[in-house]
């Protein structure tokens, strides 16, 4: 796959119009042999400009990009979740991908909770695979990709990116480092926590949620953490907050949100995080495209007969 | 989503029903029938509400400011929907949280030491069946329902004729509101919604808490209200209230022969009648006079 026709892929799927499935096999296979040379623990150099959740929501991210500068003019983390829920997961996904490809070093994503076989197959990405191809083989490329994303970045030394957040097994980065992560989510173990936790204002120190799975983690666990790593501070997605990003824990640890509208409903804006080359941060916050760019005219609701 | 988009009732419908659109609603047959959708609560609503319901946790989306409403001027009724009221009771009734598949295997985990575990009814499982109130008189309308007295609802053994509000009556209007949804971090879903259509014989609504935890339980909890106008003018409304709550576990849906995947059970139209009713009964508003 040469050079030209990867731009014109990228072109095609800035247009929101998914690649053949033959194009997405070729895609996947080369963003493997990328993919397979990361770290768990993948490092990134500033200037970057970090993006949270995206859940397929494709004119969302095309306002993302306005707002941050395209790739590769710009550098890139975006901290996974890049599908479900949304209406075109398949040609965002396909457009990270093939930017990751084109510009292996411009770009970083690494695995949110989402990038999983199993959950993919509940919300919504199995089932638009197979509306618009017809079969599942696009769902199967894309979801061994997944297996090769990387669980976590580290911007020069000094933070530490990652979809979920901490893990009661991990205290020092090496750990993260001798993951064995090309497999599906597990249900549980280190992988699963950094996927999966949260920051939680009413411990301080670990808690289990009351789902009976899931860690959280309060803001004891945040400072130990940052300093035996010797961090400045962690910035994770994976929950929605109305403002584009929320600080807790006197500024230890930062949730970036980057789907505005999320679920084309709730209303809140959305941020990215940019670091300049010397760590400076800027959050730029920003609202989803409006409805005439989406191709779709904003409707009332339909009436129906319920019962 | 729509199939068809809808510009609204027609002029010549309105005008048939005696009906007249007003903003966010219908003025008909003494009724005011209103929707209002806003956003998401921000983080200083959020603190807010939980101060109000002296909570730590809410939903992942509230609908803070969305509502239904239905007055009647005549007869002071008011009722009203809304995510406030709705989680007021979700933290009366504080039901024990559900535990999902993976719970067992994490407690076999090395826990730390420090570990604290939350308990709160994560579901935000609801008994809320809507807010009423009686306006003594046209000014108190616009007053808080606490100012209000609570109106009185009777057990009967009438029926909501779900045959007559399958005739295809124009419709002169329509909305669904979200009041609040949670995603249980990616466990299943649950939501509260509130649909409304008003049509030139009454009006209808459908209040619905639905939860789904992936592997473990399925709740609907419906209630439906039907109000008819009736024929001769000025007569008293009849409103009726069904209560209608269904429950099960993936498991007893799968020992009845039913699938145990959650996309099986993705839309709760199509899950209800496969879930069996814990609770039911109607009852009947008793119209102040």
């Amino acid at each position: 796959m040469g050079t030209s026709d990867l731009d014109r892929q990228i072109e095609q799927l800035k247009r929101c119009e998914p690649l053949a499935e033959a194009e997405v096999k070729a895609l996947c296979l080369k963003a493997m042999e990328i993919l397979v040379e990361e770290s768990n623990v993948q490092r990134v150099d500033a200037p970057v400009t970090i993006c949270g959740d995206i859940h397929g929501q494709f004119y969302d991210m095309k306002e993302l990009f306005k707002v941050g500068g395209d790739c590769p003019k710009t550098n890139y983390l975006f901290l996974g979740d890049f599908v479900d829920r949304g209406f075109y997961s398949v040609e965002t996904f396909l457009l990270l991908l093939a930017l990751k490809v084109r510009y292996p070093d411009r770009i970083t994503l690494i695995r949110g909770n989402h990038e999983s076989r199993q959950i993919t197959q509940v919300y919504g990405f199995y089932d638009e695979c197979l509306r618009k191809y017809g079969s599942v083989n696009v769902w199967r490329y894309c979801t061994e990709i997944f297996d090769y994303l990387s669980l976590s970045a580290l911007i020069e030394n000094k933070i530490f990116s990652v979809h979920g957040g901490l893990s009661p097994a991990i205290t020092t980065l090496d750990q993260i480092r001798v993951i064995d992560r090309k497999q599906e989510v597990p249900h549980d173990g280190a992988m699963c926590d950094l996927l999966w936790s949260d920051p939680e204002d009413a411990v301080d120190g670990w808690g289990l949620s009351p789902r009976g799975a899931g860690f959280l983690f309060g803001g004891n666990v945040v400072s130990s953490f940052n300093h035996s790593n010797n961090i400045d501070y962690i910035c994770r997605a994976h929950q929605l907050v109305m403002e584009g990003f929320k600080w807790m824990f006197n500024n230890k640890i930062v949730t970036v949100w980057s789907a505005p509208n999320y679920c084309y409903r709730c209303g809140n804006v959305a941020a990215i995080l940019e670091l300049d080359e010397n760590l400076n941060k800027q959050f730029r916050v920003f609202e989803a495209a409006p409805h005439e760019s989406r191709g779709v005219p904003a409707k009332r609701p339909a009436p129906d007969y319920f019962l | 989503m729509c199939a068809a988009a809808w510009d609204g009732p027609t002029a010549g419908d309105l005008k048939a029903a005696g009906a007249e659109s007003i903003p966010g609603g219908v003025r008909v047959k003494g009724w005011v029938i209103q929707s209002h959708k806003g956003p998401i609560l921000n983080s200083a609503s959020v603190s807010l509400f939980e101060d109000k319901l002296q909570t730590t946790h809410l939903p992942e989306m509230v609908f803070g400011e969305s509502s239904v409403s239905l007055q009647h001027a005549q007869t002071g009724i008011r009722l009203h929907f809304n995510a406030l009221d709705a989680l007021k009771q979700w933290k009366q009734e504080a039901l024990p949280p559900v535990q999902v598949p993976a719970a067992a295997k994490w407690k076999f985990r090395s826990n730390p030491s420090d570990q604290v575990i939350l308990d709160y009814d994560y579901t935000f499982t609801t008994p809320y069946c809507g807010s009423d109130a009686v306006a003594l008189n046209q000014d108190t309308m616009q007053t808080g329902l606490d100012e209000c007295s609570s109106l009185c609802w009777e057990d009967t053994d009438d029926r909501i004729d779900l045959v007559a509000l399958s005739a295809k009556e124009p419709i002169l209007f329509y909305d669904e509101v979200i009041l609040y949804e949670d995603e249980l971090a990616d466990s299943g879903i649950s939501f509260l919604t509130a649909r409304v259509r008003v049509m030139p014989s009454g009006w209808f609504l459908l209040l619905r808490f639905w939860l789904r935890v992936d592997g473990a339980v399925m709740r609907l909890r419906d209630t439906r209200l039907h109000c008819s106008f009736g024929s001769k003018e000025g007569a008293k409304p009849v409103v009726l209230r069904e209560l209608c709550w269904r429950e099960a576990t993936f498991a007893a849906m799968s020992a009845e022969g039913y699938p145990s995947d959650s996309a099986a059970y993705a839309d709760p139209n199509l899950v209800a009648r496969k879930l069996p009713v814990v609770m039911h009964k109607t009852q009947k508003l008793k119209v102040p006079s």
